[in-house]
């Protein structure tokens, strides 16, 4: 993580702890009455209306009733604010996404793979520019998850406006268990807005052979 | 008087001498993740084995101790294995054909991975090989040992035992 990297977390988790405290400090608040008293809850009333329709009823009878009342509310409240808590997170994972790479200048390269008869994935490496960004080793269940259908974000980064080039290697085993090296290179215009790569690795079934592409989209 | 500063001073000298004993470790942190080709050519995840006790070894053939440790360590693998423990050795030798010469001539049976030039070391701070981390079943680092002599693999089979129970 680099300098600027740090900056920013910093000033998330700093923002996170301040929100956190609001939220924390709502809580309270949004579920107290005008007068700042606990609203009533679903038994409440019933709590209420007790002493009015059996005065002479014991006093332990409304009591007993009392405390699964304020439970419950105590309960609905820690779930809002579980609630609450998730979608700062989820907020702040955007607003991470969005500060560490903004629109302007954000690449991001996804993998995905078809079928995968003639092909084994073990590892994918990225270039852009000549310069190795990312280099992934594949375990058996994340190759699965691949040929399930499953699109994985192997690179999220930074690029100026302008050409560049994107060189992918694929490693693995190919037809009849052979070690199989391929590469694939793609010249893409980045221009103000984000832009999105996808390496495909799909069967050519007529070559009997795997096909490695990359998908520039617009 | 003279006897209280030399008391002072002793008292002050074996502080000293047992602070750089506590050197940094990951005890009570997670386990950094790391993803290496093991022996087999299989790509291992660490993170694919949360939900079992994994004890993570950090070998170098130069290391005179691992010669000693691979073998009780293999024990340890083949008793608990069915128990939910996995064992996995690291090698974080330079020389790679030497170092799987090397892991091939102990015939364990656990995994012996490679690690080419990752940051491994420096995620696991690594002061002295070989070096053993048992992580627990949420992926917590329970347990770190640097270096290794005679008699510690039963100090891993307690902690091991402990971390099987929970």
């Amino acid at each position: 993580m680099n300098f600027k990297s740090r900056v920013v977390s910093i000033m998330l988790a700093g923002t996170l702890c301040a929100w956190s405290a609001a939220v924390l400090a709502q809580a309270p608040a949004a579920g107290a009455g005008p007068n700042g008293a606990t609203p009533p809850a679903a038994g409440a009333p019933a709590t209420a209306a007790a002493p009015a329709a059996a005065p002479d009823a014991p006093a332990a009878a409304p009591t007993a009733e009392t405390p699964p009342a304020d439970f419950k509310t105590l309960d609905q409240e820690v779930q809002g604010m579980k609630k609450d808590v998730i979608d700062l997170n989820k907020d702040l994972f955007v607003l991470e996404e969005e500060l560490l790479f903004p629109a302007n200048t954000q690449v991001a390269v996804y993998v995905s793979m078809d079928v995968g008869a003639f092909f084994a994935l073990d590892s994918v490496t990225v270039k852009i520019d000549n310069k190795q960004v990312k280099n992934y080793l594949y375990t058996a269940r994340e190759a699965d998850a691949l040929l399930k259908g499953g699109v994985q974000q192997i690179y999220l980064g930074n690029l100026k406006v302008g050409k560049h080039e994107l060189v992918a290697f694929f490693t693995g085993k190919g037809p009849v268990e052979r070690d199989y090296r391929r590469g694939a290179t793609v010249t893409f215009d980045k221009g103000v807005g984000a832009k999105y790569l996808e390496l495909k690795i799909t069967d050519k079934v007529a070559k009997h052979q795997p096909e490695f592409t990359i998908k520039d989209w617009e | 008087m003279r006897g209280v500063l030399l008391a002072s001073l002793a008292l002050g000298l074996s502080w000293a001498a047992s602070s750089p004993a506590a050197a940094p470790t990951l005890v009570g942190k997670e386990a950094p993740d790391f993803v290496l080709k093991s022996l087999d050519g299989a790509n291992l995840r660490l993170s694919e084995f949360r939900g079992q006790v994994v004890l993570v070894n950090f070998w170098a053939r130069w290391a005179g101790d691992t010669r000693q440790e691979m073998p009780a360590l293999n024990r340890i693998h083949t008793t608990y294995e069915r128990a939910g423990l996995v064992v996995l050795g690291v090698s974080i030798d330079e020389d790679l054909e030497r170092a799987r010469e090397f892991a091939v001539s102990m015939k364990v049976s656990y995994p012996l991975m490679f690690d080419s030039g990752s940051d491994i070391g420096r995620d696991y701070l690594l002061q002295k090989m070989p070096m053993t981390i048992l992580v627990d079943r949420s992926g917590v680092v329970r347990y770190s040992h640097v270096g290794y002599k005679r008699g510690d693999d039963r100090l891993f089979l307690d902690q091991i035992r402990e971390l099987l129970r929970e």
